[in-house]
C-alpha cells in the first residue's frame, strides 16, 4: 500500500514540525481582545465575588470602551501578586490589602496615585471631602498615595442576644464612646458560658473568629498603647510598654485561665465562627465579612456591639482594617486603571458597596446612606458599624511587615497556649522586631 | 558521510532535546542561583553585589539558621530509621509466597500514589485533639490525649509519623526487589545448619541487600532535607507552632516567597546542598568500605 518506508528523517520532519507547531501562538476563546483588557487582581469568597462582579458590571456600562478581566486570587494574594508583577505580568488594578502594601509600594510596584489625582481637581476635591481620614491615610506611605480605600474591615463584636437573655446579662453598650470595661466584660463571659456535669463547655462566653495574635494585640491597644510608633516606618513596636503587655495577657487569659474562650486545641475540631453561628457562643469578635454567615446562621438572633476597654483607655476602639485599590506602575493601560479605581472607590461605586450588605465602605456619604442602612436592617447598634472607621487605631504599615508577622506568630504562640506570660514579649519578641525594623 | 560518523550524528541529535531540556530547567538555574547567592536581590529592584555576605548573616547572624538545621536533622532521623526499620519488615513480609501476597503488596504500595498534600490534609484529622483517630485509639489503652500539632515538641513527632507513613512504600519497592535477588540457596544451607529465620535475615539478607539499603538511605536523606510541602500543609508556613517544625525547606521559601530576599535564600540552597553532598559522600564511602570487609 505504501510506496515509501516511513524513515527516520521522516519522523525527525514531522517531530520538527510538531515541535514549531507548539510555539505559534494559537487562537483562544477569549481572542486578542482579551488581551486588552483591564485586568483587576482581587481576593473575595463567592459571595463578595458576586458583588464586585455587580460593580464591574456597571463599570463596564458607562464605560463601554473599556472591558475589564478579573483575576481572582489564591489563599496568599501577597506571594501572588508578587509572582506576577516581578514575572511582568502585573495586574492593572491590585487589591491592597493595610498590612502588606508597603512592601508593593516600597518596591515600587504601585503607582502613586497623587500624580494621577493631581490632574482630576474636581475628583481630588470629592474625594477629600468625603473621605475617612484615617482609612485614607492608611494607605499613605513615604509621600506617596499608593491605593483609595474601599471598605473598612475593623473588628468589633458579634453577640447572641437570645444567650445574653437566658443568661440574665444585660445587653452590651452600642456606642464607642461608651464602652465596657475589660472587667465587665470578663463578668459577662463567665456568665455566658456553661458547663455540662463532666466540666465539659456546651457554650462559650467568647469565641475569636480574627487571628489570635492581631485580636491580642488589639487588646493591648484597647488598654491605650497603639502597635507602633509611628503608624508608618515604624521605629519601634510597643509590644514592651506595661499597658500594652497587660491588654495582651488578659485577652490569652480568656481561654488560658479563665476557660471562657476555647483554646487552638477546643477550635481543632470545629471553627470558633461555627461556634458562634451554632448558638454555642455569646460573643464573637470578628469584622463585618462574618456578616452575611452570621445573618444566614439558623435560629441565630445577634446584634453587634463595641470592643472592651482597659484601665489605661477612655474610650474602645476596632482596627484599621482596610482594603484598597491600587494601580501597577508597570501598567500600560493607565488611564483605564485610574478610571476604573475612580469608579469603584468613588460615590457611585461606594454606594453600591455599600448596599450588597458585604462591605463597610470608606466614604462618609455611602456609610451613611439608607442603601447601606437598609442592608444591615438585622443590626440595632448600627453605629458600631456607621462610627467604626472614625474608632479605629491604625495598624504597623512597614515593608518589613512579613519578616515582623513571622516573629509575631512565633512568640505569641506560648502567650495564648498559657505556656508563658505576656511579659516573656518584652524580651524577645520586642528586641527582634527592633532588629528587623533597624536592618531589614 | 560514513556510516558511523551518521549514526553519531543522529545518536547527537537525539539526545539534543534533552541536553537542551537539561541545560535550560537544571544548569541555568544552578548556576543563576549560585550567582544571586552574592546578590541582594527583591524580584523588583537590580540585584547588588554583597560578596560573601549572605553565607556570613546566615553562619554569623542567624538564629534561626541553627534551629532550622537541628529541626531538619531531629526530623531526618526521626524520619529515616523508622523507615528503614518499618520496609525491612514490610518488605522481608512481602518476599514470602503466600496465598494473595499480590494483593498486600498492592495495598502497602498506596500512600506512594497519595499526593504530600492531601496526606498531610487527612493526618490533620487523624492529628486532631479531640476527636481525631489517634487520640480516640489512645484512649481506648486508658492514655489521655495528646496536643499532636499543637504543642512543638508533639508536632515534630507528628511529621516525622506522617513522614515516615509517606516514605515506606518507597523504600519498600527498593528492599524488596533486592530480597527477591538474595539466592534461596543460602537461605537454605542456611536452614540446614539450623538458623533461625531471624538469624537468616540478619545474617544474609540484610549484608546482601546493602546497597539497596544505602541507596534508600541516601534517597530518604536528601527528601528529608528538601521537606516543605508535607510541613506547610501539616503546620503551616511558619514552621510553627514557635519553631517547632522550622526546618530548612520552609525557611529557603520563606525567605524566598514571603520575604522576598532571593540573594538569602540562594545562599541558603546552596549551603543545603554542600551539606546533602557530604553526607552523601560519606555515606558511599561507608558503604564501600563495609562491602569491602564483607
Amino acid at each position: 500500500m505504501f510506496e515509501k518506508r516511513f524513515g527516520r528523517r521522516t519522523l525527525l520532519r514531522g517531530a520538527g514540525v510538531l515541535g514549531a507547531a507548539s510555539m505559534l501562538p494559537w487562537p483562544s476563546a477569549c481572542g486578542d481582545s482579551d488581551k486588552d483588557a483591564l485586568t483587576f487582581f482581587f481576593q473575595a469568597n463567592p459571595d463578595e465575588a458576586d458583588a464586585r462582579m455587580r460593580i464591574i458590571d456597571e463599570f463596564v456600562r458607562r464605560h463601554p470602551d473599556i472591558r475589564v478581566r478579573t483575576v481572582l486570587s489564591g489563599p496568599d494574594p501577597m506571594q501572588q501578586m508578587s509572582t506576577f508583577c516581578a514575572g511582568g505580568r502585573c495586574p492593572d488594578v491590585l487589591m491592597a490589602w493595610e498590612l502588606t502594601y508597603a512592601g508593593l509600594a516600597d518596591r515600587g510596584v504601585l503607582q502613586d496615585l497623587n500624580t494621577l489625582l493631581a490632574r482630576d481637581g474636581s475628583f481630588a476635591a470629592a474625594l477629600h471631602a468625603d473621605s475617612i481620614a484615617s482609612l485614607y491615610e492608611t494607605f499613605t506611605f513615604d509621600g506617596g498615595q499608593y491605593a483609595f480605600p474601599e471598605q473598612w474591615s475593623g473588628n468589633f463584636l458579634f453577640y447572641n442576644k437570645r444567650l445574653f437573655t437566658d443568661a440574665g446579662v444585660a445587653p452590651p453598650p452600642a456606642r464607642w464612646e461608651q464602652p465596657w470595661s475589660f472587667t465587665e466584660f470578663l463578668d459577662t463571659a463567665r456568665a455566658l458560658t456553661k458547663r455540662d456535669r463532666s466540666g465539659k463547655v456546651t457554650q462559650w462566653g467568647f469565641v475569636d473568629t480574627w487571628v489570635p495574635p492581631y485580636s491580642a494585640g488589639l487588646f493591648g491597644m484597647n488598654n491605650g498603647v497603639p502597635w507602633c510608633t509611628p503608624r508608618t516606618n515604624p521605629t519601634h513596636f510597643n509590644i514592651d510598654d506595661e499597658a500594652f503587655i497587660e491588654g495582651v495577657q488578659f485577652y490569652a487569659d480568656l481561654a488560658a485561665e479563665h476557660h471562657v474562650a476555647p483554646t487552638a486545641t477546643d477550635a481543632q475540631s470545629v471553627s470558633t465562627m461555627d461556634l458562634f453561628a451554632a448558638g454555642k457562643a455569646g460573643m464573637a469578635m470578628g469584622g463585618h465579612w462574618r456578616y452575611q454567615t452570621f445573618l444566614r446562621a439558623q435560629g441565630l438572633e445577634f446584634d453587634i456591639t463595641v470592643l472592651p476597654a482597659g484601665s489605661h483607655r477612655q474610650g474602645a476602639q476596632s482596627d484599621i482594617g482596610t482594603t484598597g485599590l491600587a494601580i501597577a506602575a508597570s501598567s500600560p493601560r493607565k488611564e483605564q486603571a485610574w478610571e476604573f479605581v475612580k469608579f469603584a472607590t468613588g460615590p457611585v461605586g461606594q454606594s453600591m458597596i455599600g448596599q450588597t450588605g458585604l462591605f463597610v465602605p470608606a466614604l462618609t456619604s455611602a456609610i451613611h446612606s439608607a442603601g447601606f442602612a437598609g442592608a444591615h436592617g438585622e443590626i440595632g447598634n448600627l453605629g458600631v458599624l456607621t462610627e467604626g472607621p472614625a474608632h479605629s487605631g491604625y495598624l504597623p504599615v512597614s515593608p518589613a511587615w512579613e519578616k515582623i508577622n513571622s516573629l509575631i506568630d512565633r512568640s505569641f504562640g506560648p502567650v495564648l497556649r498559657g505556656t508563658r506570660p505576656a511579659t516573656s514579649l518584652r524580651t524577645g519578641l520586642a528586641r527582634g522586631i527592633d532588629q528587623v525594623l533597624h536592618h531589614p | 558521510m560514513t556510516p558511523d560518523r551518521r549514526r553519531a550524528r543522529a545518536g547527537r541529535m537525539f539526545v539534543a532535546p534533552n541536553l537542551g531540556a537539561l541545560a535550560v530547567f537544571m544548569l541555568f538555574p544552578l548556576g543563576f542561583s549560585l550567582y544571586m547567592s552574592f546578590q541582594k536581590w527583591d524580584l523588583f529592584t537590580p540585584p547588588k553585589f554583597v560578596g560573601v555576605a549572605n553565607f556570613r548573616t546566615l553562619f554569623t547572624a542567624d538564629p534561626l539558621f541553627l534551629i532550622a538545621l537541628r529541626n531538619t536533622a531531629v526530623f531526618t532521623v526521626g524520619t529515616i530509621v523508622p523507615t528503614l526499620l518499618v520496609s525491612l519488615a514490610a518488605a522481608a513480609i512481602l518476599n514470602r509466597k503466600a496465598k494473595a501476597i499480590g494483593i498486600f503488596r498492592a495495598i502497602i504500595f498506596v500512600p506512594l500514589a497519595v499526593s504530600s498534600v492531601v496526606m498531610a490534609v487527612v493526618w490533620q484529622f487523624v492529628f486532631n485533639v479531640d476527636d481525631g483517630l489517634l487520640n480516640t485509639m489512645l484512649g481506648w489503652l486508658g492514655l489521655g490525649p495528646v496536643p499532636w500539632l499543637i504543642d512543638p515538641g508533639w508536632a515534630m513527632v507528628s511529621l516525622c509519623v506522617v513522614s515516615v507513613w509517606k516514605s515506606v512504600p518507597f523504600a519498600t519497592v527498593v528492599l524488596l526487589a533486592a530480597m527477591q535477588g538474595v539466592p534461596e540457596t543460602l537461605h537454605e544451607a542456611a536452614t540446614i545448619d539450623g538458623a533461625s529465620e531471624l538469624r537468616r535475615f540478619v545474617s544474609i539478607t540484610v549484608p546482601l541487600i546493602r546497597g539497596a539499603l544505602s541507596f534508600v538511605v541516601i534517597i530518604s536523606v536528601i527528601n528529608a532535607f528538601q521537606a516543605f510541602d508535607l510541613v506547610y500543609v501539616l503546620t503551616g508556613g511558619n514552621g510553627g507552632p514557635e519553631t517547632g517544625t522550622y526546618v530548612l525547606g520552609i525557611m529557603l521559601f520563606q525567605h524566598a516567597f514571603a520575604f522576598l530576599d532571593f540573594g538569602y535564600a540562594s545562599a541558603l540552597a546552596w549551603v543545603m546542598f554542600a551539606i546533602l553532598l557530604a553526607l552523601t559522600v560519606l555515606q558511599l564511602r561507608f558503604a564501600r568500605r563495609m562491602s569491602l570487609e564483607i
